[in-house]
C-alpha cells in the first residue's frame, strides 16, 4: 500500500516536470488530483482498508497529496513566469466573423474615377433623361432628320419622335439650355445602341464632357483630354488626335491612345496598330451653339465623348463587354 | 470605300510606301481601316510543272496530266489545246476561289479525279487569253506562289469614310487628298467637252416633272453598240475593288462612277417607250420592279425616271428590269443626274433598298460633275464598245448651283484652334485641296470651295479643313483659363452614390442589367392587372423579344441574375442594383424615369463558415438591411407595415412590409413569392426590397443638429407583458413613445416568446426602458412611480398581462 503510493507519487511528479504546457498540466492534475483522479481514488478506498492501516495511510496520503499539490503550483508558476502567453492561445489561423463589404460594379468603379478627375479639373456633374426626344438627341446636335450621319448609331425607337438616346451629348443641350456660359460639366450614363456582339451590347456607359466659354480652343481641348489620359492610364501613355466627323464638333476628332497593353508594338488588342481608339472629340459646333441660343461670335468650346466599358475593359484586361451585364458573382467580386 | 494603289497611281504620283500613304491618309481625316493585296484570291495558286500527259479514258477532248507542285505529283484533268509535257503553268489549287467568285474544289471530271485546274489568264484575270492554259516563261520554281512567280502585288486600302467626305466616295476623290499630303497635283482624265452640235435633241428629250427633287439631269445617246465582256484593263481595275465586272456597259458606268463619284445608268434606248425620259414623282401605291427582280412598292414622295409610258428607273436607287442593257442591246441612253440627297435617302430608307449610286446620292455629289463623267462614260463606250456617239449631250439644269465664297477670319481661326496661324499657312493648306482663296483684307480671306465639296457651308468648315491639314498633332496642348465658380452637386448623384457606398458597406454587390426586359415579366411577376408597372413602354425594334419593353421594376432584372449565379452553383447572393424603371405615359410622350434601388438576398445567412450553422436567411436579414441602409442616410421614423394581401404580387403574402418614411410609402420588403420563383425557375427562397429613391431624395433634405450628452445616469427598467399574439410587436413601443414621457430616453424590444408557458393565441413581449434626466440623476422611486403608470396603461390599452 505505501509502495504503491510512493510508486503514484514518484510517477505523478516525473509526469509534472515534463509537461511544457498549462493545458497539459491541467491536465495532469485532472488525472491525479480531480474528482477521479487517482490520488483521490486512494483517499477514497482508504476507508476500505483495515482498521489500523488507516491513520498511517490517510498521513501518507495527504502527504503526498500536498507535495503533488505544491509540484503543481511550482510547475504552474514556472510555465508562467517563462512566457505566459505561449500556453494561452486560440487558432489565429481561423477565419475571422464576417464583415467583408461587397464590392461597387466595375462600371461604377471607373465612371467614379473619370467623374473624379474631371471634377478636380473644375467641371461639375450633370445628368439627363434616359429616354430623349429626337429633338434632344439629334436636332439640337445638328443631325437633322434623314441626315446619311443618323447612320453612325443604331437607334432605338420608342415613337417617330422619341428615342433611347443613343450618346449622353443630350446633356449638353440641356445644360447649355439652362446656364450662360462659362460652362464646364460632364455628363456621365447609361445610352443604347441597337448593336450586340463580343464588342457592343444594346445598353452601355458614356461620359461626356463640354467646357464652353471665351477662348476655349482646340489646344485646350487637347490638354484636358491629355491630362485626364496620363491620370486615368499613365504618364507613358501617349495620345494621338486625328480628323473625324461628329456632326455636332467642328473640328472634330477621334482621340487615340498608345496600346495599353502593348506600349505600341502591336497586338491582337490594338488590331496590331499600336494605338487604341477611345474617346471621340471636337469643338462645339456653331449650329449646337445656335440651337442654345450662345453667341457664337464670343463664345467657343469642346465637347468630348468616351465609353465606360472600354477603358473599363483595358484598365482590367476584360476581353467580353457582356460580362459586365451577366453579374455572375464570380465576376464581380474580383473588383 | 476600296481603292486599289494602282488605280490611284492613274491620276497622281505616290512616292510613299503604303503603310506611310495608309497612316498619312489616317492622320488627315480618311481612316485606313485595312490594307490588302489585290491579288489575295491567287494565293491558292502556284506554278505547276505538267509532268506527264495521257488520254482521259472517257472523253476525247479531256486530257490526264500529272502535274509536280513542288511537294507532290498530282492529277489534273484538263481540257486545254495547248498543253505539252515539261512546260510550267499556274495550277490552281482546291479552295482558291476565282474572282467570279465560285470556288474550286478537288472533284471527279467523267470518271477521273481532278486535283487543281491549270489556269488560262482569263481565267485567273490576269489578262485577255482564254485559248489556253497560261504558259510561264522564265524558271519559276515549281510551288511557288503565282504572285510571287509574276510579282504580282497591288494594295487595296479600305478606307472607312465619313459621312460628310462624299467628295471621296471615288478614286480621284481619294488621290486628291493624296496630292495634298504630297504637295502634289491630281492628273484629272482628259476633260472632253461635248459635241455643239445638238443632234441627240432630234432622237430624245428630257422633262423634269419635279424639279425640287431632281434639279439636273444629262443624257447623251450612243448607237451602234456591241455589247459583250469588258478589256481586262477594265475589269481588273473593278475586280481590283471587289467588284464583279458584268458586260462593257455596264462595266463601263461602274468604273465612271468609282472614278470620279457620280453615279450613272444606262438604259436600253430601244426600251423607252417613245424614246424619252420623263422625271417625275411616283403615284401613290404604284409597283415596280428592279434590277435584282424585286416588286417595289412606291409613293408619291418617290422620285422615278419615266419613259413616254412606264417607270424604268427608282431614280438615283436602282434601274428596272424593263430597260436594262442586254446582250442584243444597241442604242444606251445614259444617264448622269443630280439627285436631290434627301429625297434620294427618304426614298432608299423607305424601300430599304441601299446601293453604291443611292449611297453617293444621299451624301451628296458634285452638282457640276454631271456632264464631265457623262462624256466620259460615252467615249469610252465609243471605245470599248464600237459605239457612235450622237452629237451633243442634253443637260437639263433648271436650279443652277451657286457656290458661294465664304469669308474667312485668320485671327478666329487662330482662336479656336489655339495656334497662331498665318495667312499664308492656312492659304497653302485649303489651296492643296482645291480651294479658290483670295486675299480680301488683313485678317480675311475670301475661299471659294470646289463644287465637289458640298460639306463646307460655313467658315468654321474652313478651320476644320485648314486644321486637319496643318495636322492635330502640330497643335499645342495648352490648358483652359476658365472662371473657377461651381454649382451645388447634383443632389441624385448624391444619393446614389451614398446608396451604393451603404450598400457595398452592408457586404451587397452591385448589378448592373439591362434597362429592357421581356414583356411577360409583368405576368410573372403575377403584376395585378391595373399595377402601374403594367405601365410599358414598347421598344419598336428591339433587338429581341427579351429586350422589347422599357423595365417599370428592377425585380425580374435580379431575379434573372439570381437564376445565372444559381446555375453557376453561386448559391448564396446579395446583389443590389440602383437604375431608372421606365413609366409610359404612351409611346409619343417621353415617360416618367423613376430612379429605384433595389436589393435580393438568397441562401444562407453566412457563408459556411466554422463560427456559425448554415441557416438560411429570411425576412429579418433583408429587412435589417433596409434599416441600415436607411439609417446611413440619416433618415429616421422609418416604419415597416404589413402589407394587405390584396396588394401582395410578387412578394408572398404574410411576409411582406411596406416601407413608409413620415408617413410617405417609399417602397416594400419581402420574401420572393413561391409562384414567381417557379416562373423565374428559381428553387430557393428569396429576400428583396424595392425603394423608390426620389422619394427617399425628398426626405433627405434635412440639416443635421447635434444634440448635447447626458450628463446624469441612467437607470432601466424591464418590463414583459403578455399580449395577443395578433397584436404587431413594435406597436408596443410606438406606444410607450405616443405618452410624451419626458424622462423616457429610450426603448427597445429584446425579447418576445410564444409557446408554453405564455397561453396559445398570445406571445410575451419584453421590453427595456431607459429612463433618464438632463438636470439630475433619477431617484429610484421616482422612476419606479412613472414605470408603474406606464405600465398600467400598457396592460390596459393593450388588454395585456404581466407574465408570471
Amino acid at each position: 500500500m505505501e509502495n504503491t503510493i510512493d510508486q503514484i507519487c514518484t510517477e505523478a511528479l516525473r509526469e509534472i516536470e515534463t509537461a511544457k504546457s498549462k493545458d497539459s498540466l491541467n491536465a495532469i492534475s485532472v488525472k491525479y488530483l480531480g474528482r477521479k483522479g487517482i490520488v483521490t481514488q486512494f483517499l477514497r478506498n482508504i476507508s476500505k482498508l483495515p482498521t489500523e492501516e488507516r491513520p498511517k495511510a490517510g498521513e501518507k496520503a495527504n502527504e503526498i497529496k500536498k507535495i503533488l499539490e505544491k509540484a503543481f503550483e511550482d510547475t504552474a508558476s514556472s510555465l508562467n513566469s517563462q512566457s505566459p502567453e505561449a500556453h494561452d492561445y486560440i487558432d489565429v489561423s481561423l477565419q475571422g466573423r464576417s464583415a467583408f463589404p461587397g464590392s461597387l460594379h466595375p462600371i461604377t468603379q471607373i465612371t467614379r474615377q473619370i467623374c473624379d478627375i474631371f471634377t478636380r479639373m473644375g467641371f461639375d456633374i450633370a445628368e439627363g433623361p434616359e429616354i430623349e426626344s429626337d429633338y434632344y438627341n439629334f436636332e439640337a446636335l445638328n443631325i437633322p432628320k434623314y441626315h446619311p450621319a443618323r447612320d453612325m448609331q443604331d437607334t432605338f425607337y420608342v415613337s417617330d419622335n422619341i428615342v433611347l438616346r443613343t450618346h449622353t451629348s443630350p446633356i449638353q443641350v440641356r445644360v447649355m439650355e439652362k446656364r450662360k456660359p462659362p460652362v464646364k460639366v460632364i455628363a456621365p450614363g447609361k445610352v443604347y445602341r441597337s448593336d450586340s456582339d463580343i464588342t457592343h451590347t444594346p445598353m452601355f456607359h458614356q461620359v461626356e464632357g463640354l467646357m464652353v466659354g471665351e477662348n476655349i480652343s482646340f489646344g485646350n481641348l487637347k490638354g484636358i483630354l491629355t491630362n485626364f489620359v496620363h491620370l486615368m492610364f499613365d504618364e507613358k501613355t501617349s495620345l494621338r488626335f486625328r480628323p473625324s466627323f461628329f456632326p455636332f464638333t467642328e473640328p472634330s476628332a477621334e482621340v487615340d491612345i498608345l496600346c495599353v497593353m502593348c506600349r505600341g508594338n502591336g497586338c491582337r488588342i490594338c488590331s496590331q496598330t499600336g494605338w487604341l481608339e477611345v474617346l471621340g472629340a471636337g469643338m462645339v459646333h456653331p449650329a449646337v451653339f445656335e440651337n442654345v441660343g450662345y453667341d457664337t461670335a464670343k463664345i467657343t468650346g469642346f465637347a468630348f465623348g468616351m465609353g465606360v466599358e472600354r477603358i473599363t475593359m483595358l484598365k482590367y484586361g476584360i476581353d467580353d463587354i457582356r460580362k459586365f451585364f451577366e453579374n455572375d458573382f464570380r465576376f464581380l467580386r474580383q473588383f | 470605300m476600296k481603292v486599289s494603289l494602282s488605280w490611284l497611281k492613274d491620276y497622281v504620283n505616290i512616292e510613299m510606301d503604303v503603310q506611310d500613304l495608309a497612316s498619312a491618309l489616317t492622320m488627315t481625316g480618311l481612316e485606313v481601316e485595312s490594307i490588302t493585296n489585290s491579288f489575295d484570291y491567287l494565293d491558292n495558286v502556284v506554278v505547276g510543272r505538267i509532268v506527264e500527259i495521257s488520254p482521259h479514258p472517257n472523253a476525247e477532248k479531256l486530257k490526264i496530266c500529272r502535274v509536280d507542285t513542288g511537294n507532290s505529283i498530282v492529277q489534273v484533268v484538263c481540257g486545254a489545246p495547248n498543253i505539252v509535257e515539261n512546260i510550267l503553268a499556274p495550277l490552281a489549287l482546291p479552295g482558291t476561289i476565282f474572282p467570279d467568285g465560285s470556288i474550286l474544289q478537288k472533284c471527279d471530271i467523267r470518271g477521273q479525279v481532278s486535283e487543281g485546274m491549270l489556269c488560262s489568264e482569263r481565267e485567273l484575270e490576269l489578262g485577255d487569253n482564254k485559248s489556253g492554259v497560261m504558259i510561264l516563261s522564265g524558271t519559276p520554281e515549281t510551288g511557288t506562289k503565282i504572285s510571287s512567280a509574276l510579282s504580282l502585288s497591288d494594295f487595296v486600302l479600305e478606307i472607312g469614310l465619313t459621312p460628310n467626305r462624299s467628295d471621296c466616295l471615288s478614286v480621284i476623290g481619294i488621290a486628291r487628298e493624296i496630292a495634298a499630303i504630297q504637295k502634289l497635283k491630281v492628273e484629272y482624265p482628259v476633260r472632253q467637252q461635248p459635241d455643239r452640235n445638238k443632234d441627240i435633241q432630234k432622237y430624245t428629250s428630257v422633262r423634269i416633272e419635279a424639279p425640287e427633287h431632281c434639279p439636273r439631269y444629262a443624257a447623251a445617246l450612243v448607237t451602234d453598240i456591241t455589247v459583250s465582256e469588258s478589256p481586262f484593263w477594265l475589269r481588273k481595275r473593278l475586280i481590283s475593288i471587289g467588284q464583279r465586272p458584268i458586260n462593257n456597259i455596264v462595266d463601263i458606268t461602274n468604273f465612271v462612277m468609282m472614278e470620279c463619284g457620280q453615279p450613272l445608268h444606262a438604259f436600253d434606248f430601244n426600251l423607252l417607250a417613245e424614246n424619252r425620259i420623263v422625271v417625275r414623282t411616283a403615284e401613290k401605291g404604284e409597283t415596280f420592279i428592279t434590277l435584282d427582280q424585286k416588286e417595289r412598292i412606291l409613293d408619291p414622295e418617290m422620285l422615278m425616271i419615266c419613259d413616254g409610258e412606264k417607270t424604268v428607273a427608282i431614280a438615283g436607287v436602282m434601274g428596272g428590269l424593263n430597260s436594262e442593257i442586254a446582250n442584243s442591246t444597241k442604242r444606251v441612253l445614259i444617264e448622269s443626274a443630280y439627285f436631290n440627297p434627301l429625297s434620294i435617302r427618304k426614298t432608299s430608307k423607305k424601300l430599304g433598298l441601299s446601293t453604291e449610286a443611292s449611297y453617293r446620292f444621299e451624301r451628296g455629289i458634285d452638282p457640276l460633275g454631271t456632264v464631265n463623267a457623262l462624256v466620259r462614260a460615252a467615249l469610252l463606250m465609243t471605245e470599248i464598245g464600237n459605239g457612235k456617239l450622237t452629237g451633243g449631250v442634253i443637260d437639263e439644269n433648271p436650279l443652277i448651283h451657286d457656290v458661294v465664297p465664304i469669308e474667312l477670319s485668320i485671327s478666329e481661326t487662330g482662336r479656336l484652334l489655339g495656334i497662331e496661324m498665318d495667312r499664308e499657312n492656312i492659304k497653302s493648306c485649303l489651296e492643296s485641296i482645291e480651294f479658290d482663296v483670295e486675299n480680301t483684307d488683313a485678317d480675311t480671306l475670301k475661299v471659294t470651295p470646289p463644287s465637289f465639296r458640298v460639306d463646307i457651308t460655313r467658315s468654321v468648315d474652313l478651320m476644320e479643313e485648314a486644321a486637319r491639314l496643318y495636322g492635330y498633332n502640330n497643335i499645342p496642348t495648352t490648358m483652359p483659363f476658365i472662371h473657377a465658380e461651381t454649382i451645388q452637386p447634383l443632389k441624385t448623384l448624391v444619393l446614389r452614390d451614398k446608396i451604393k457606398n451603404i450598400m457595398t458597406d452592408l457586404s451587397f454587390m452591385e448589378a448592373i442589367n439591362y434597362s429592357f426586359i421581356n414583356e411577360s415579366s409583368c405576368d410573372q411577376l403575377r403584376l395585378l392587372s391595373n399595377d402601374k408597372k403594367r405601365k410599358l413602354l414598347h421598344v419598336l425594334n428591339p433587338i429581341n423579344e427579351e429586350q422589347s419593353v422599357m423595365r417599370t421594376s428592377l425585380i425580374p432584372g435580379l431575379l434573372e441574375n439570381m437564376r445565372r449565379n444559381l446555375s453557376q452553383q453561386v448559391r448564396n447572393l446579395k446583389l443590389f442594383e440602383i437604375g431608372n424603371v421606365f413609366l409610359s405615359r404612351g409611346q409619343d410622350a417621353l415617360p416618367e424615369e423613376v430612379e429605384m434601388a433595389a436589393g435580393l438576398w438568397t441562401g444562407d445567412r453566412y457563408n459556411s463558415v466554422w463560427y456559425a450553422k448554415e441557416i438560411g436567411c429570411d425576412f429579418y436579414d433583408i429587412k435589417g438591411i433596409v434599416e441600415g441602409l436607411i439609417s446611413g442616410l440619416n433618415i429616421n421614423n422609418i416604419r415597416f407595415t404589413k402589407m394587405p394581401f390584396e396588394l401582395c404580387c410578387y412578394t408572398k403574402q404574410g411576409y411582406t412590409a411596406q416601407v413608409t418614411i413620415e408617413g410617405r410609402p417609399i417602397g416594400l420588403v419581402g420574401e420572393i413569392h413561391p409562384e414567381v420563383l417557379r416562373n423565374f425557375n428559381l428553387k430557393q427562397r428569396a429576400f428583396i426590397f424595392e425603394l423608390n429613391c426620389n422619394t427617399i431624395l425628398d426626405l433627405t433634405n434635412k440639416a443635421k443638429a447635434s444634440q448635447p450628452l447626458p450628463k446624469f445616469p441612467f437607470t432601466t427598467r424591464d418590463i414583459t407583458v403578455i399580449i395577443s399574439k395578433d397584436i404587431e410587436a413594435m406597436s408596443i413601443l410606438e406606444k410607450l413613445n405616443s405618452y410624451g414621457e419626458k424622462l423616457i430616453e429610450n426603448t427597445q424590444l429584446f425579447d418576445i416568446f410564444e409557446g408554453d408557458p405564455v397561453p396559445p393565441g398570445k406571445k410575451s413581449v419584453s421590453v427595456r426602458i431607459v429612463y433618464g434626466s438632463a438636470e439630475k440623476t433619477l431617484e429610484d422611486n421616482e422612476v419606479n412611480g412613472i414605470h408603474i403608470n406606464i405600465t398600467n396603461r400598457l396592460l390596459r390599452e393593450f388588454n395585456a398581462s404581466l407574465s408570471a
